[in-house]
């Protein structure tokens, strides 16, 4: 392994698994990790070359590679799953993205067409905010401000978060432990900038632009991702095939594991046979 | 529902792994005002506002599948009359009967809630006083170094200042104060070591007739092209300076009586066979040779003395002070 690619794997704790030659990416979304593909993606290791990552500020990804301005965009967040499939040097890859990782992929497909073969968006919507009358995607501006202060409330507990205080004050290392402990985003700045990115985007304008053909996994009631968001995409992803899930909720992946392999294992197989 | 769990000093519900309440103490009802019909079997978003249904599916759903447990979540819930009761929450997965249930307890956070915002805002105002801190600190900062730069610019011109105050502003050679301390310099060096020196007074001839019949604008260039001629002659330890109108002044180190006659013959005899065109150019030289009895004041009367005799002697000629 090259030193570039010892840096992305350190940076954005890749992990590889598997028996198979296919790749198959399973890319987190907000507020989560790598582990919230525990019950999925040791279902692929058969058939596939499993690559499980977390995002710079998630999960046990490197900190000191933090960049607010260049995560302060989704691009941001793109530009790292390119390199790690150009390290791995990936070919047709499959992109499994939940949430706002379905949006990563999505940017990361158009920058670089050919690492991708199938890109599966679980819980996927290209813009959160309702866009009145064109486009419903289930939130209010003052729902998501509300949000970032409810997470400010949980990230600092009862003891307050002082940005400004807390880089002068060492001591209070010990709370930073705590914190790591108690959500899989280890910092509470990056996890409420990683907040603002994904739920202020706003990516219907790229989805046009998308070449490589996709599955939509819309779970039945979504309320993150509303059944409306699922339609849209659907509908402005050429290629793209949408199926409705019997699960409810906003992790399929969690809640309804089986389901959710079985989908993506039939709509590969349907796709490859 | 036993009375004990139904009258805990905490709510208490029961959700589904999907999320939907199966049972919930008399304690929560009370606090939402909800009859339990209200709330059982209806999924707790029903009971969230859009933010915390965020909340609870991006955080509190995954991480409690994951680690089996949630401590100290902050929620807000739905009144009946639609008012919102802040809360905090404990939560644990459990399995009965092949069964995940999720069980949890909160507490109403009224008081405290409002503590921990004026402690949210008071972090806010001082990052905000710490940011214009910086930007007056910055501020200052640009102050400072412009400060500095005056202060170079002053230091320059200071020099320029003093430059100026020791120059000949028409000949730029040095004037008669600058002389004066380099003569003074040169009797404290003579006291050190006793090494001779000379000084030479010279005058331009008749230069009032030159000055009457051309105009001041030759008689300047005169003095300017006699400055250059006389500079080349000395050497670069002699001091030559303008002693005031067509009067020069010479400081020759290390010349005795001889070899300062030497020196303002040299002078004398370039000025003679310099190119002057039209005009017709000498001029009188007066040198004395310090001895240990010997002042700047009387040194420069000796000087003056002898080019009195120079002049009076029918100019265009050298007389040292002991001739």
């Amino acid at each position: 392994m090259n030193d570039m690619a010892a840096s992305v794997f350190d940076r954005n704790n890749v992990r590889i698994s598997g028996k198979g030659e296919r790749p198959i990416l399973f890319a987190h979304g907000f507020g989560c990790d790598q582990e919230m593909w525990r019950y999925v993606a040791s279902e692929f290791e058969q058939n596939y070359r499993v690559i499980l990552f977390d995002y710079v500020g998630s999960g046990r990804s490197d900190l000191n590679h933090y960049d607010p301005a260049k995560y302060g965009q989704l691009s941001g967040y793109a530009q790292d799953v390119l390199e790690i499939a150009k390290e791995l040097d990936l070919r047709k890859a499959i992109f499994v993205g939940h949430s706002v990782s379905g949006m990563i992929g999505t940017l990361a497909s158009i920058a670089e067409p050919d690492l991708f073969g199938r890109l599966i968006l679980i819980g996927a919507s290209p813009c959160y905010l309702n866009d009145v009358p064109d486009y419903y995607g289930g939130f209010e501006k003052k729902d998501i401000e509300e949000l970032l202060t409810m997470m400010e409330m949980n990230f600092t507990g009862w003891a307050s978060y002082l940005a400004p205080i807390v880089m002068n004050n060492p001591e209070r290392g010990e709370l930073a432990g705590e914190l790591e402990k108690s959500f899989c985003s280890r910092d509470p700045a990056i996890a409420r900038q990683f907040a603002e990115v994904t739920f202020y985007a706003d990516c219907r304008r790229e989805l046009d632009k998308v070449t490589v053909p996709s599955l939509i996994l819309q779970c039945s009631e979504d309320s993150i991702a509303p059944k409306e968001v699922g339609d849209y995409l659907h509908a402005h992803l050429k290629g793209s095939t949408l199926k409705v899930m019997q699960a409810k909720g906003h992790y399929p992946h969690l809640s309804h594991p089986e389901e959710t392999t079985r989908l993506i294992k039939e709509y590969l197989e349907t796709e490859y046979a | 529902m036993d009375d004990k769990l139904n009258d805990l000093p905490c709510g208490f519900f029961t959700l589904t792994n999907a999320g939907v309440i199966t049972e919930a103490n008399r304690t929560l009802l009370n606090l939402l005002q909800y009859e339990s019909g209200d709330m059982l079997h209806h999924h707790i978003e029903a009971f969230l506002t859009v933010a915390n249904k965020i909340f609870f599916h991006t955080y509190f759903y995954p991480y409690i599948q994951l680690h089996g447990h949630v401590n100290e979540i902050y929620l807000t819930l739905k009144k009946k009359d639609g008012h919102e009761v802040p809360v905090l929450l404990n939560g644990v997965l459990r399995e009965r009967d092949d069964q995940v249930y999720i069980e949890c307890v909160l507490i109403e956070m009224r008081k405290r809630i409002e503590y921990e915002k004026d402690i949210v805002n008071a972090a806010k105002k001082l990052e905000e006083l710490n940011k214009e801190k910086d930007a007056a600190h910055e501020a200052l900062k640009a102050l400072h170094k412009e400060l500095e730069k005056k202060q170079e610019e002053l230091t320059d011109l200071n020099r320029t200042l003093e430059l100026q105050a020791l120059t000949d502003g028409l000949t730029g050679v040095s004037n008669r104060r600058a002389f004066q301390e380099c003569l003074d310099a040169a009797f404290a060096a003579f006291a050190r070591s006793r090494n001779p020196f000379a000084m030479v007074l010279l005058d331009i001839d008749y230069f009032k007739r030159i000055n009457d019949t051309y105009g001041h604008p030759v008689g300047d260039e005169i003095l300017r092209r006699l400055t250059q001629e006389l500079q080349a002659q000395i050497r670069s330890i002699d001091v030559l300076a303008r002693y005031g109108g067509e009067e020069f002044a010479i400081i020759l180190p290390g010349a005795n009586r001889e070899s300062a006659v030497i020196a303002a013959e040299r002078f004398r005899k370039s000025i003679e066979e310099a190119d002057w065109g039209e005009y017709r150019v000498t001029i009188s030289l007066g040198a004395a040779t310090v001895s240990e009895e010997d002042t700047a004041e009387s040194l420069i009367a000796k000087a003056d003395q002898a080019l009195y005799a120079s002049k009076s002697g029918g100019r265009n000629r050298v007389t040292h002070s002991e001739d």
